[in-house]
């Protein structure tokens, strides 16, 4: 038994997590195997046998995480950032990084393919972590805010070159999270809402007014003026969005039944984009609403555990890294079902833990396995 | 930072968190449960498949079963500009194009150039034999369209008979018009659903209705005669540099319309650039004073009531007469003339002194009752009714004008049938020139059958009307130049002077000829007018040999017996001669 005593932290695991974790991953393969089994042009094996064994890779990601002291990672966490960088630069260098989809995003990495931004996220997150915990730095102070963001400044700059404006968004987004958890005044807030407003006015200004200011960026434009007027160009850029709600309305209160959905079998959801960005359609299609509050359910649960573990924490670190990790998953799942049932534009974010990809669910679990690190070490109340 | 804001920071966190989900699912229940009309109705739009299956129109024949319209199965070469990459690609396309398509390779490559656009028309209504040699040649971008296209095989043959149908297949004129609903058939319809790349699921494909070929049209047209019309009137449009011409022949006893052509003609295969008059029907839409073809009409009627006989004699005043204050000229000037003289010579007094002895009224009456001032229902589109005032309208001069046939306006169509009438002894026929439409199961939807539309004179008048018009083609009369051989002709002529510019002058006339055949046994009658002929002007001159012309062929077309063999024939029935 001794021998085991490593593993003991497991006993305190966040068993309702772990749960909803499995519940999400299996739901995932299986509408993942819905929305592709009927493409015979598709990869060399099903998608879904795939995920299944990205899922077992993530399942010992989380598992070596949550084993693994978060607090010695304080150590390593600007190490961790660089080569989360460097993943990032090499994207850019041509001939490594891979297009797909009209952007940059993957390299090629021992025969697999990466998305380094995947990393650079859970990266930026724990060195965010380790800057905002130091006891040496007052929050109170403009200081502690300007660097903060001088930190994720390269990596947001490397994601928005690929390009992946949504993603940088993202991690900006977790960036305000993280510093509210710290304790920042909330009038400095108030600031930062009327900076981002600026900022991003002055942005859409120069989206609209002077196009091409940035070659790639033309599709943002495009989305943009999409979301506020589907029927601008219903075939082309308004498909997508208008093809998903209807999707998701068509399902009712109990869905087609699973493998039934027809939106996505007779190609109405693009089969590229079905069994990654797209799944909560599939899945809202076949079983209804009944299904999407389940769904909705189980990652309240796992968001929940989150702010639980973030709560519990022992140290500020921890609760920092929890806050982030949970704040991470929570704007992926939030944009990603909020884009597909029209409440927002089209932005390339998958659903955490459901939609294929081998980096991401890797990532996610990762994330989780993180924030299970954090919870295992609590404090007992 | 103390305990108590980390503890109100994470309560604040779990509060967005709570209102965020409560928010996605506002708008979740809203979606799934109550899905607005309109999306339904446009995924159910975007999954329907509706498509008309396209159906060929129906053939035009003449009375022998020659096609004289058909549709015929064509391409339009498309192209989309979009999968031409670059401007070399574009350039080498549009060479090709122009090469195979025979087009001026400068008026494609513009349409090339259009990234916006993924259709554009290269170039409509190309045979198949072409756009297989083109598919063969693999264009980028280029690609076809099934296009039905109407052809008129004899071009100009017949064309003011046949009409037209446009590029979108509806009838425009002629016999395509009138009967456009029975030719352009039913086009099937295919209902089933689609998948987002717009294929067909066949598995799914609901309603399919057959589509319904065209029915054909029959025509009374006969080929041979109709050729021989059109080859007469190219020649009197060349020979008197006509203004116009026309010309009609009619079965006497059956109304059929056997032939029908006029000058200016078009081609209905390039209706397009055909001129508005080019397009009209003169024969039945041109309303024109007949001048002396129509006293056939007036003795006609005067010989029916018995007012006049044939041998009664009428000073016609050697040519001037001054009747109501206003002086009536004679061409021929003549003394005294009997009623058949009056004919066989066209003596504008004589006419006018035979209409006098009738009245106004009865004469109104009998006009009226051979066709005049209505339309006699000719199935074609475009048939007039002539002018002919009732008689209460007249002035005091209209006794004296109308019986020439001035004052009073017609179709060649009315003064024809009229004449072929007199030669049906009596009995008004309706023209007619459609004999039967079929539809594509050969099942009749309607067949044209003589109707007798009245009768306005007896027998015996129509009879002795016959013998009266033979006189005018014997020698001494105004129609000599009308004769068959072989073949005893009834007839008369038309010279009216019209009316230009507020008068009547002498330098613009109608020539017209009407006459019917064999005398003896009417078969045919055949209507020539010529408009504005030079140098010659009279019908006798212009119109009478075009008449010979084409009736010395039509009666051999038509296998009519020949006059002599008639009276043997009625000799050997009868024992003797008549």
């Amino acid at each position: 038994m001794s021998r085991f005593t490593f593993l003991r932290p497991l006993r305190r695991l966040d068993w309702s997590l772990v749960l909803a974790m499995f519940a999400l991953l299996v739901g995932g393969i299986l509408f993942i195997y819905s929305s592709s089994y009927r493409t015979a042009e598709l990869p060399v094996s099903p998608l879904y046998l795939r995920q299944l064994r990205f899922a077992l890779v993530g399942l010992a990601a989380f598992l070596a995480l949550a084993l693994l002291d978060y607090r010695r990672l304080r150590d390593y966490a600007w190490v961790i950032y660089l080569l989360g960088l460097l993943g990032l630069v090499l994207v850019l260098v041509p001939g490594v990084g891979k297009k797909m989809y009209g952007a940059v995003r993957w390299i090629t990495f021992a025969g697999m393919q990466v998305q380094p931004s995947e990393l650079a996220k859970l990266a930026t997150i724990l060195v965010l972590a380790r800057f905002m915990s130091n006891p040496d730095r007052n929050p109170e102070r403009f200081s502690y805010i300007a660097l903060a963001f001088l930190i994720v400044l390269p990596a947001v700059v490397l994601i928005l070159k690929e390009p992946d404006l949504s993603t940088a968004s993202v991690l900006l987004a977790v960036t305000l999270i993280m510093l509210f958890a710290a304790g920042v005044p909330m009038r400095r807030f108030g600031a930062l809402a009327l900076l981002a407003v600026i900022i991003v006015g002055t942005l859409l200004g120069l989206l609209f007014l002077l196009p091409d200011w940035v070659p790639h960026l033309g599709y943002v434009k495009e989305r943009l003026l999409v979301f506020f007027d589907p029927g601008r160009d219903p075939l082309k850029t308004g498909w997508n969005a208008i093809q998903s709600a209807l999707a998701v309305g068509s399902g009712g209160l109990t869905g087609k039944g699973f493998l039934q959905g027809t939106q996505d079998a007779l190609g109405y959801l693009p089969r590229t984009v079905a069994a990654n960005d797209f799944i909560f359609p599939v899945i809202a299609e076949e079983v209804g609403f009944a299904g999407s509050a389940v769904l909705l359910s189980l990652f309240a649960v796992v968001l929940l555990a989150g702010i639980r573990a973030a709560a519990a924490a022992e140290d500020k670190m921890g609760r920092l890294l929890a806050v982030g990790l949970t704040g991470l998953l929570f704007c992926h799942v939030f944009v990603n079902i909020a884009m597909t049932i029209g409440l927002l534009p089209i932005m390339g974010i998958p659903l955490p833990l459901v939609s294929y990809g081998g980096t991401f669910v890797v990532g996610a679990m990762g994330a989780l396995g993180l924030v299970q690190s954090v919870y295992v070490r609590r404090r007992l109340l | 930072m103390t305990e108590r804001t980390t503890t109100w920071r994470m309560i604040l966190v779990l509060i967005a968190v709570l209102g965020v989900w409560t928010g996605l699912c506002g708008r979740l229940v809203y979606l799934h449960l109550f899905p607005s009309q309109k999306l339904v109705e446009d995924s159910q739009g975007g999954h329907i498949l509706k498509r008309e299956l396209p159906v060929a129109r129906g053939r035009i024949f003449d009375t022998h079963g020659h096609l004289l319209a058909l549709d015929l199965p064509m391409k339009n070469v498309i192209a989309d500009p979009t999968l031409t990459t670059n401007d070399q690609q574009k350039y080498d396309v549009a060479l090709k194009l122009a090469q195979t398509l025979n087009l001026d390779p400068a008026l494609i490559l513009p349409r090339l150039e259009t990234p916006r656009s993924r259709y554009k028309v290269i170039q409509k209504f190309v045979s198949v034999e072409i756009t297989t040699n083109l598919a063969a040649q693999k264009l980028p971008g280029v690609f076809f369209e099934d296009a039905s296209a109407r052809r008129y095989p004899h071009g100009t043959f017949a064309c003011q008979v046949l009409g037209f149908a446009n590029l979108e297949g509806v009838g425009s004129a002629g016999v395509e018009q009138r009967f456009h609903d029975l030719l352009k058939g039913r086009p099937g319809l295919r209902i089933g659903e689609q998948d987002g790349k717009h294929r067909e699921i066949y598995d799914r494909r609901g309603t399919e209705i057959e589509p319904q070929d065209g029915a054909d049209v029959h025509l009374t047209l006969d080929m041979h005669v109709q050729h021989l019309v059109e080859r007469a009137l190219d020649e009197a449009m060349r020979v008197h540099q006509a203004k116009r011409a026309w010309c009609l022949v009619e079965r006497v006893r059956t109304g059929e319309i056997l032939a029908m052509a006029a000058r200016p003609n078009f081609d209905p295969n390039d209706y397009r650039n055909a001129d508005t008059n080019a397009i009209k029907n003169l024969a039945i839409s041109h309303v024109y004073e007949p001048g002396s073809t129509f006293k056939l009409a007036t003795v006609a009627a005067a010989l029916d009531a018995g007012t006049v006989t044939a041998d009664q004699i009428f000073d016609c005043e050697s040519g001037k007469w001054l009747f109501r204050g206003r002086l009536l000229h004679d061409y021929h000037p003549a003394g005294r003339l009997t009623v058949a003289d009056i004919i066989k010579k066209s003596s504008n007094i004589g006419a006018a002194k035979i209409a006098l002895t009738l009245g106004e009224e009865r004469l109104d009456q009998y006009l009226r009752a051979f066709g005049f001032g209505r339309r006699l229902g000719l199935d074609l589109p475009g048939e007039e009714g002539g002018i002919l005032y009732p008689h209460r309208q007249w002035t005091a001069l209209s006794i004296s004008r109308i019986p020439m046939g001035h004052e009073v306006a017609v179709t060649a169509l009315q003064l024809l049938n009229a004449l072929c009438c007199v030669a049906n002894d009596g009995h008004l026929m309706r023209p007619y020139v459609v004999a039967r439409i079929e539809d594509a199961k050969g099942l009749v939807l309607r067949r044209g059958a003589p109707v007798e539309l009245g009768q306005p004179i007896r027998e015996d008048t129509a009879r002795l009307m016959r013998k009266l018009l033979i006189r005018a083609t014997e020698p001494g009369g105004t129609s000599t130049k009308a004769c068959v051989a072989g073949y005893t002709v009834g007839g008369k002529t038309g010279t009216a002077v019209k009316f230009v510019n507020g008068q009547y002058d002498s330098r613009y006339n109608v020539a017209s000829f009407c006459g019917f055949l064999p005398a003896e046994k009417p078969e045919i009658g055949l209507m020539v007018v010529v408009d504005e002929p030079q140098p010659l002007h009279t019908g006798g001159l212009v119109a009478a040999p075009i008449f010979s012309q084409i009736a010395s062929n039509a009666v051999r077309c038509l296998q009519i017996p020949a006059s002599a063999t008639l009276l043997a024939g009625a000799a050997e029935t009868t024992g003797g001669p008549l």
